[in-house]
């Protein structure tokens, strides 16, 4: 259980933010750019620290106080794929993966699962430093979920990707994240990416306020805001 | 056309000095009476120099570990401080050193009593040498470690590296070019570190005084053998360091 709620000043505004969100689950959170979407998912990784407010994953405290990054178990893909780049594919896939873990029957089956569903064999032993940015984020996303994070944060995961791919990912991720068992917490401006990503439900930021959480039907049927109505709208 | 020729001649002119390597001036001198004391130089600078870079390297590293990642006000202190050593001029330091370290001073009688002679020894000659160059592998090496994407370090930590393991796995590997350059350049200044080393270890010679010593006794033709020996050695792989850097900046 992912439970949260946290204010974080910036120097526009201040970003207040609070969610429950139960194991497997998803939200997607959407707004304008400049909400305070990416802030949201930066202080729940630990790159950003709030001001107030506590985050708790499970049994584990994430803040306060700010537990270091290396035990927060949580996954978090940006919009850069910040690939090691000194790295091979596959010494990128494996970084997180502790040693010990590496024999495991069960470790190597995870491993060759994402490496064939994300299309990475082709390029397993290429260097991280030579592959196209398309490659690389399929890279980064299998090194993310090697680890089985119980919390997964994705930052416009598919910016710059081609249609058929960016639903081939998302097909993926919802059955990795049904059978694995990790939550969703996506940040996406094209509001298609997000409900099919997250089809469960939705949080509305604006200027850092939350204007709506609810399904995505809820959303489009009464959205709270004008500004909310235009995003929507079909381009 | 015009800039790349002026280029050129701005190029020429910078190596000219190296020229006189060829300058008529009679037969070089190589007998015993300078072979010797020549080639224990170039063992003196070799190797306690080497000693020299190993202690800047294993102190060095960790401080420009932890400059890298102070806020701007604490950096700037650390730094301004790391400037010093390098700002002083070489025969100034030379004398504070042997003032403060020598039996003047009450850290070196400290240390004489444990047995570490702090003038004219070999000790006095690495730790001069530390001191020498010790700024410019900091600075350096902050530079290096500064070059590193903070966020491919924070995405080490999130999958599970402690701070330490991302710095083996993640930020040297990445900056092991900047530190090479920043090593190379603490290197050549402290090989060819005369004014600071002349006051606190005139004995053991290294190469530089020993330059001098020939040049006084025996003349030019005495000198210039040694003279090539100090440039293979000081040289090469600086040189080499920085052309890699500068290849992969822009390759």
């Amino acid at each position: 259980m992912f439970d949260a709620e946290f204010t974080k000043h910036r120097r526009d505004f201040a970003v207040r933010f609070s969610l429950r969100l139960g194991a497997a689950q998803s939200v997607g959170l959407f707004g304008a750019s400049g909400a305070g979407k990416s802030t949201v998912l930066a202080c729940i990784a630990g790159v950003e620290q709030p001001d107030d407010g506590h985050i708790d994953l499970g049994n584990l405290r994430l803040f306060p106080p700010s537990l270091p990054l290396h035990q927060r178990r949580v996954g978090y893909l940006t919009q850069e794929p910040s690939l090691f780049p000194h790295l091979s594919v596959r010494e990128n896939v494996t970084f997180g993966v502790p040693k010990h873990e590496m024999p495991d029957p069960e470790c190597v089956s995870w491993i060759a699962t994402l490496r064939e569903r994300l299309k990475l064999a082709p390029l397993w032993d290429a260097s991280a430093a030579h592959i196209s940015g398309g490659q690389a984020r399929r890279v980064a996303l299998a090194r993310m979920l090697a680890r089985k994070p119980p919390l997964v944060l994705l930052d416009e995961p598919f910016a710059g990707l081609d249609r058929q791919l960016v639903r081939e990912l998302i097909d993926d991720l919802i059955f990795w994240s049904r059978t694995v068992g990790f939550s969703m917490i996506a940040v996406d401006h094209q509001s298609e990416v997000l409900m099919r990503l997250c089809p469960e439900s939705a949080i509305v930021l604006e200027r850092g306020q939350v204007v709506q959480h609810g399904t995505w039907s809820d959303l489009r049927r009464a959205p709270a805001t004008p500004l909310l109505r235009s995003l929507l709208a079909p381009v | 056309m015009i800039a790349r020729i002026g280029a050129a001649v701005f190029a020429l002119v910078l190596l000219y000095p190296l020229s006189a390597l060829f300058a008529h001036i009679g037969a070089w001198q190589w007998d015993a009476a300078v072979r010797g004391p020549a080639l224990l130089s170039v063992r003196v600078s070799l190797v306690l120099t080497t000693a020299a870079m190993l202690i800047v390297v294993a102190i060095g590293t960790p401080m420009a570990a932890y400059i890298a990642q102070c806020k701007a006000m604490e950096r700037l202190l650390w730094q301004a401080a790391m400037l010093i050593p390098i700002l002083v001029p070489p025969l100034a330091l030379g004398i504070l050193f042997t003032l403060a370290f020598g039996p003047y001073g009450s850290v070196g009688r400290l240390l004489n009593r444990w047995g570490v002679a702090m003038t004219n020894s070999a000790s006095a000659f690495v730790a001069t040498q530390v001191y020498v160059g010790m700024g410019y592998f900091v600075l350096g090496a902050v530079a290096a470690l500064d070059a590193v994407p903070p966020m491919l370090q924070k995405q080490a930590a999130l999958l599970g590296l402690t701070p330490i393991k991302v710095f083996f796995r993640v930020t040297l590997p990445l900056a092991r070019l900047g530190l090479a350059v920043a090593l190379s350049i603490a290197w050549v200044r402290a090989v060819g570190e005369f004014g600071a080393v002349v006051v606190t270890a005139y004995y053991p010679s290294g190469m530089p005084v020993q330059l001098w010593v020939d040049l006084q006794s025996f003349g030019l033709p005495a000198v210039m053998p040694l003279l090539v020996i100090f440039l293979a050695v000081a040289l090469p792989l600086p040189w080499l360091a920085h052309v890699l850097a500068q290849r992969r900046s822009y390759v």
